[in-house]
């Protein structure tokens, strides 16, 4: 079976003035299409700098990265918007709805990237809406719902196109203990259903417990 | 009109910023179309006056525009009336109408002065004429007048300074085509203004007949067609030149100096006006982008993330400067349309323009062509602005843009 995402001796450095750092030494990792993995490791350890990679929306200064069988290393942006648009979903800590768009606008915005006719739109945005339990919102704006709920538009939005990966970064890391376990159960519950493989950056021990994979790094070394 | 929709809801995120630069973008655009419709109510009202001055196309002999006339009417139209003949067969000409220009001395026995004299058909000259010469006193002349008693108009200034009235007598002078002298005394038959204090000073009007006994010639200066529609000026000029070469065509533009130097001066200065509002507009609207794009960088990112291209990001900020532009576009044609029939209709008098005597009615033309192509540009700077200041924004890195605080 092709794995997802697979690096080969990934680096990652960066200048800062005078000194370089090092932000991913050597990584490797294989990625299954199943995978419900955790990226763990403490705060400046290479965690988001690993899932920018994997989510192509930051470049590996040395190393192979493979997406699905491709080899996307030096691929052009737009390739990567392509494959981005099709086959990833981002749920990000500070969730990054656009204000002035629904709940419903927000979930159906990559829908209308991919060119799906407005009948089917509909039909997914509804039942997606069911799925994470916000039916009654759907009219609302972003600052008309709490801080959970812009989580769950987040993960409709990341699942509504059922990529084949999607990125988290802290997803629970800006919300109270009830409602980080909520969003935990119903991230869980979405890789079950839509087959969808997850990597989730995270400090979140309940998170990482229901993960099937977990990766720890340390001072951008995969231990 | 997914995409019109939410570039309209982003412009109202910061409604106050929006509507500032909807006030200066409809303020320019009035500007741009009331100083324009001023402009282009001048350029029409001296080109007609023009046209019915000389006629839309001119035709004389073909020494008459290049050459000086040693004796009066040595480069005159002989055989004027029957090229006037073929031509009136034209469904598009209205009138063709010889004048006679001569000079010479006019008196009333005390005092005599030069004048400058036009002789006219009556029966078309005072129809093409119109609104551009008023009567004073009296009447115009008559079509058919007795040989024995010539008439004579005479300019007011030039009555006045001859302390001359209606129904005297006068005689006038002047050198007849051979060279020698004559004179023939005239009855003053009305006094006309043209407005030009110049003009009225020396000016006097006869029947054709009048001036060619006086200067012994049955020739003309010159005729004025005067067509329908001033638009088939030149098409008619075309047509002309190559069936009638005997003799010489020339168009009102070509001896509508006024015409051309008033033009040419108001499109100087309307033209840079409207350089400095579009301008405004520009900056305005740049201004209002960049302070957008800035505030959303982070959200550029998240949409970059989601696999936006970044020729849509820039397509949706300058979508939301078409917005701006087609909202502010109208409210400005529709104040400047208000105002110009505002304006139009409140019976305002311009102060006389230089060298001349009578005011003139203010108004303001609602040219469709002028609309047109002000909102097309207008809308194109817009676009522009939009276009440059989000462009840099939707290439940066989505990593940068998604921690932009």
């Amino acid at each position: 079976m092709t794995n997802i995402i697979e690096t080969w001796n990934l680096t990652k450095h960066y200048q800062q003035g005078k000194l370089r750092v090092d932000a991913l030494c050597g990584v490797n990792i294989k990625l299954p299409s199943q995978a419900f993995t955790a990226l763990l490791g403490p705060s400046g350890s290479g965690k988001s700098t690993l899932l920018n990679i994997c989510g192509l929306i930051d470049n590996p200064s040395q190393g192979t990265i493979h997406f699905c069988g491709e080899n996307i290393t030096h691929a052009s942006e737009e390739r990567l918007t392509t494959i981005r648009r099709n086959k990833l979903g981002f749920i990000f800590q500070g969730f990054n709805l656009v204000p002035v768009m629904s709940v419903y606008d927000n979930i159906e915005y990559p829908l209308i990237l991919l060119g799906v006719n407005k009948k089917l739109r509909r039909e997914r945005v509804k039942t997606m809406l069911e799925t994470v339990g916000l039916s009654t919102f759907e009219k609302h704006l972003p600052d008309q719902v709490s801080g959970g709920q812009k989580q769950r538009v987040a993960i409709a939005r990341a699942l509504i196109t059922q990529p084949k990966l999607v990125i988290a970064d802290e997803p629970t890391a800006n919300l109270d203990t009830q409602t980080a376990t909520d969003i935990i159960n119903l991230m869980h519950k979405m890789h079950n259903d839509f087959n969808t493989a997850f990597i989730i950056a995270t400090h979140d021990d309940r998170m990482s417990a229901n993960c099937n994979t977990a990766y720890q790094l340390h001072d951008g070394v995969l231990q | 009109m997914k995409w019109l929709t939410l570039a309209a809801k982003n412009v109202l995120r910061n409604r106050r910023r929006a509507l500032v630069t909807l006030l200066i973008t409809a303020i320019g655009v009035a500007a741009i179309l009331i100083g324009g419709g001023f402009a282009n109510f001048t350029y029409v009202s001296l080109k007609e006056m023009a046209a019915r001055s000389s006629g839309h196309l001119i035709i004389a002999h073909q020494d008459y525009f290049d050459k000086e006339e040693n004796t009066p009417m040595e480069h005159g139209l002989s055989d004027y009336k029957t090229l006037a003949k073929k031509l009136k067969s034209d469904k598009d000409i209205r009138y063709v109408v010889p004048t006679l220009e001569f000079t010479g001395l006019i008196s009333n026995g005390d005092k005599s002065t030069i004048f400058m004299g036009s002789g006219v058909e009556p029966k078309y000259e005072f129809k093409v004429k119109g609104p551009f010469i008023t009567i004073d006193d009296g009447s115009i002349l008559s079509r058919r007048e007795k040989e024995n008693y010539p008439k004579v108009m005479l300019g007011k200034k030039l009555a006045s300074s001859l302390n001359a009235q209606v129904n005297d007598s006068l005689t006038l002078l002047s050198t007849t085509t051979e060279g020698s002298l004559n004179a023939m005394d005239v009855t003053v038959q009305g006094i006309f203004t043209t407005g030009i204090p110049e003009l009225d000073k020396r000016s006097i009007i006869v029947n054709i007949n009048t001036a060619q006994s006086l200067l012994i010639t049955n020739k003309v200066s010159r005729m004025g067609v005067h067509l329908r529609e001033t638009e088939t000026t030149f098409l008619k000029y075309d047509e002309y030149t190559e069936k009638y070469t005997e003799v010489a065509w020339k168009t009102w533009l070509d001896t509508a100096f006024f015409y051309l130097g008033v033009k040419n001066l108001y499109n100087r200065v309307f033209g840079l006006l409207g350089v400095i509002i579009i301008m405004m507009v520009f900056f305005s609207l740049y201004n209002t982008v960049t302070m957008s794009v800035v505030e959303r960088i982070r959200e550029i990112g998240t949409l970059r993330a989601m696999g936006t291209y970044s020729n849509e990001i820039t397509r949706n900020f300058v979508l939301e400067g078409v917005v701006i532009s087609l909202v502010g576009v109208g409210i400005g044609v529709v104040i400047s349309a208000l105002t110009s029939l505002g304006l139009s209709m409140a019976d305002i008098q311009m102060p006389p323009p230089p060298g001349r005597t009578s005011s003139y009615p203010l108004a303001i033309d609602i040219p469709a062509n002028l609309y047109l192509i002000t909102a097309t540009v207008v809308t194109a700077v817009c676009l522009v602005a939009a276009w440059l200041s989000s462009y840099k924004a939707a290439k940066k890195s989505i990593v940068g843009a998604l921690s932009h605080v």
